[in-house]
């Protein structure tokens, strides 16, 4: 009998056991529906690219099936991608895109905020009209900045500019041939880093839509500044400037970071206003995805572009979260 | 104790009421439901463009008309705009059943569809009286390798405008028949400052850039981009093509926006009475005379193209196909198929074809050639002519890779980034790698 467990005598649950138990497992049994969303609409699709990255894909139809079927390439897409002068052209572009964009963010955005929050009359109503932008659908914004952009002479900025006495009502504002071609030493780099007319008149069709929620986003964090860390600076005789760099700008931080990363993902993987206003002028990485995989056929190569989309966000998200941290810790 | 009462209270009653409403609405909706059902035993899930001349409205009402016509049928349409389109379809076909039964298919997917297997090849289902009554170039477009990929639908091809006012402004009673002509038709027009570009095209990158290089290879010979399997558009008439497009922004003939140009754009441009000419889809006939959208009514003439004198003998004319088809995706169900194909007939035939004149050249030539179209279309001759005289875009399985690599190497030669030569060679270079 020795041996055998009585009732009384049975082994306490085991630490597996009691991981699930309480109100550790309470909070797991409300979270499960949530993980296996994430796990059903996130990660399998993500690591089904991941594996197709490294095939070579395409469709088929067998006996009235159609499927997609592939073969290990191993990292051979990738290699045709990153040796591919076409494909790195349009890397500079996006990284272009994503940079001016950036900057003008955090530039026109932080001041936009600044002015936001000052006290004015009407500020409210101010505040509206700013967020109207953000409002209009991406696809409604592209047609509209191309009905402007238009180089007819019914185009609207053809059309006005010349009433204002400036240009001569037919310049091509999407023309996607690089800026001052012949300057020498600068043309040239202006043309290794796909900045033209047209990318240029694309960061302002797309900033006009996505400044406001960078403003916004900053005003938010604006306002849980408390007023005294800059009447104390004042008396200690801090400049605007001083004010600015060591209470605003380190407060901000985890706003920031926030604005940062998410406007990073968004522009790293704009699509809507180039494919709308440019086709494919312009090379940028979604646009290759979607053509190497949609056009093309070649859903392997398609995949390992979205996944260097994927991992540039990455890589920018770990710098972002890296110096605001210590930002904010200084 | 209690004492049960007879009969029923207040909220018994309500509740009793509320349940038999409940089972009635129930009841009459479900009934509707399997009424339905039982008429419509087949669902026919069927993918259409969001386009001029075949809208969604006339689609719509063609599926109405047929389904009255065929109730075991139930047509269930989904419309898309053209860019779309092939990325619906390649995914519809990757699933393990297609969720359209039946698609539009544009004339430059026959290879591919045909070649990975896409769709059923219609050959066994066409009748020989439909073979001879539609326009063999048509067929021509929609068959790759003997199989046909789709039914013919939509008869779409270029046609050359001009603005018959600005041509008499600058002394010219007629357009012009030859190439050279047309450079001297512009270049005064262009002096004698009735507008500051004659002519304003679709060329921006995209696919309307190789529609109008292949006709402008057309009207100097040749329009066919490869030779023997082999690209040749360095050389011959297909290197003078580009080269005259290039000549065209050089000179200011051609508006520069034309680079950042689509098919509307450029229609709108001579519309409005911008441009005195215009090479675009037989949409344009409409736009130019409706009053809404056109400032040159009475102005716009369709006419053949100029060509280089001796080439073409037997058409006199050079265009470009942009013909579309319905086709059968091979993962659609083998039982829907006989849907599908009473489907393709009715949408396509003659009948309906010939209620839409007004909209849509027709694809039967007996449509095309009745008193009917005649009295709607001024142009039907010309028409005729144009669409006798068009050129293929090349039939290659892996075609909109191939068209990228051209639309690309082109539109840097319009913008002046390389020489027509250099774009050309690159361009072929590139295609050969490619296996193209």
């Amino acid at each position: 009998m020795e041996g055998i467990p009585t009732q009384s005598t049975r082994r306490a649950p085991s630490r597996f056991f009691r991981f699930f138990t309480g109100d550790r497992g309470l909070a797991l049994a409300l979270l499960l529906p949530s993980l296996l969303l994430v796990a059903a609409l996130v990660l399998v699709p993500l690591i089904y690219t991941l594996i197709l990255s490294f095939q070579s894909a395409t469709v088929n139809v067998i006996g009235g099936r159609g499927q997609l079927v592939g073969h290990w390439v191993g990292l051979r897409n990738y290699i045709h991608l990153l040796t591919n002068s076409y494909f790195l052209s349009g890397l500079r572009a996006t990284l272009y895109f994503f940079a001016a964009s950036i900057l003008i963010e955090l530039t026109i955005g932080i001041l936009m905020a600044h002015l936001l929050n000052l006290e004015f009359r009407g500020r409210t109503l101010v505040r509206a009209l700013v967020f109207i932008p953000w409002a209009i659908p991406t696809i409604v914004n592209a047609t509209l900045w191309g009905m402007i952009f238009n180089g007819n002479a019914y185009g609207a900025l053809n059309g006005l500019l010349p009433r204002l006495g400036l240009g001569n009502g037919h310049t091509v504002w999407l023309d996607t041939t690089p800026v001052w071609p012949h300057v020498p030493l600068l043309g040239p780099f202006f043309q290794w880093i796909g900045m033209s007319r047209g990318m240029n008149a694309l960061i302002i069709g797309d900033e006009w839509k996505t400044l406001p929620i960078v403003a916004f986003l900053v005003l938010a964090g604006l306002q849980t500044i408390p007023k005294d860390y800059y009447e104390a600076a004042t008396i200690d005789g801090a400049t605007p400037w001083q004010r600015f760099r060591y209470i605003t700008l380190p407060l901000l931080g985890p706003i920031l970071s926030i604005v940062l990363i998410l406007r990073t993902m968004q522009l790293v993987r704009a699509f809507t206003i180039f494919y709308t206003l440019e086709a494919t002028n312009i090379p940028v990485l979604s646009i290759s995805a979607y053509q190497q995989a949609f056009s093309f056929g070649y859903f392997g190569r398609g995949s390992a572009v979205a996944f260097i989309i994927g991992l540039i966000s990455l890589f920018f998200a770990w710098i972002y979260i890296r110096w605001l941290y210590r930002e904010e810790v200084a | 104790m209690d004492e049960k009462k007879e009969g029923l209270n207040r909220r018994e009653f309500l509740k009793l009421a509320g349940v038999a409403a409940g089972a009635v609405a129930l009841g009459g909706t479900l009934g509707e439901t399997l009424a339905q059902s039982s008429k419509a035993t087949k669902q026919l899930s069927v993918l259409y463009m969001n386009q001029a001349g075949y809208t969604t409205q006339v689609v719509t009402e063609m599926a109405k008309q047929f389904m009255s016509l065929y109730p075991d049928i139930r047509i269930n349409l989904t419309f898309l705009p053209y860019p779309q389109m092939h990325d619906a379809i390649t995914t519809s076909v990757a699933a393990s059943t297609a969720t359209y039964h039946v698609v539009l298919a544009d004339l430059i997917w026959t290879a591919e569809f045909i070649d990975h297997g896409y769709v059923i090849p219609l050959n066994p289902y066409i009748t020989p009286e439909e073979k001879q009554g539609i326009y063999q170039a048509i067929w021509n477009g929609l068959e790759y390798k003997g199989k046909i990929a789709s039914f013919p639908f939509l008869a779409n091809f270029q046609n050359f405008y001009y603005n018959r006012e600005h041509l008499r402004r600058a002394g010219f009673e007629a357009g012009p028949r030859t190439i050279d002509e047309w450079v001297h038709q512009m270049e005064v027009i262009k002096s004698k400052g009735i507008v500051k570009y004659p002519y304003e095209d679709s060329w921006t990158q995209a696919e309307g850039l190789v529609c109008d290089y292949v006709r402008m290879a057309g009207m100097f010979g040749n329009g066919n981009l490869f030779e023997g399997g082999e690209p040749v558009m360095n050389r011959g008439p297909q290197l003078k093509a580009l080269e005259f497009m290039v000549m065209l922004m050089q000179k200011g003939l051609a508006n520069p926006a034309s680079i950042e140009a689509d098919e509307p754009t450029a229609a709108r441009a001579f519309a409005s009475g911008e441009a005195s000419f215009n090479t675009n889809w037989t949409f344009v006939t409409g736009i130019m005379n409706d009053p809404k959208q056109s400032k040159i009514i009475g102005q716009g003439v369709v006419s053949t193209f100029p060509i280089v004198p001796g080439t073409n003998p037997k058409t006199h004319s050079a265009s470009i196909s942009g013909f579309q088809g319905i086709a059968i995706p091979a993962n659609t169900p083998k039982e829907l198929i006989p849907a599908a194909i009473q489907w393709i007939r009715f949408a396509a035939s003659p009948k309906i074809q010939a209620e839409h004149l007004h909209s849509q050249w027709p694809v039967w030539k007996s449509v095309a050639n009745s008193p009917a179209e005649r009295r709607i279309n001024p142009w039907w001759q010309v028409y005729q002519e144009n669409l006798e005289a068009v050129y293929n875009r090349p039939k290659v399985p892996d075609y909109l890779h191939v068209s990228a690599i051209i639309q690309r190497y082109v539109h840097q030669a319009l913008q002046g980034n390389l020489s027509p030569k250099s774009a050309a060679d690159q361009m072929v270079q590139e295609l050969k790698a490619l296996g193209g």
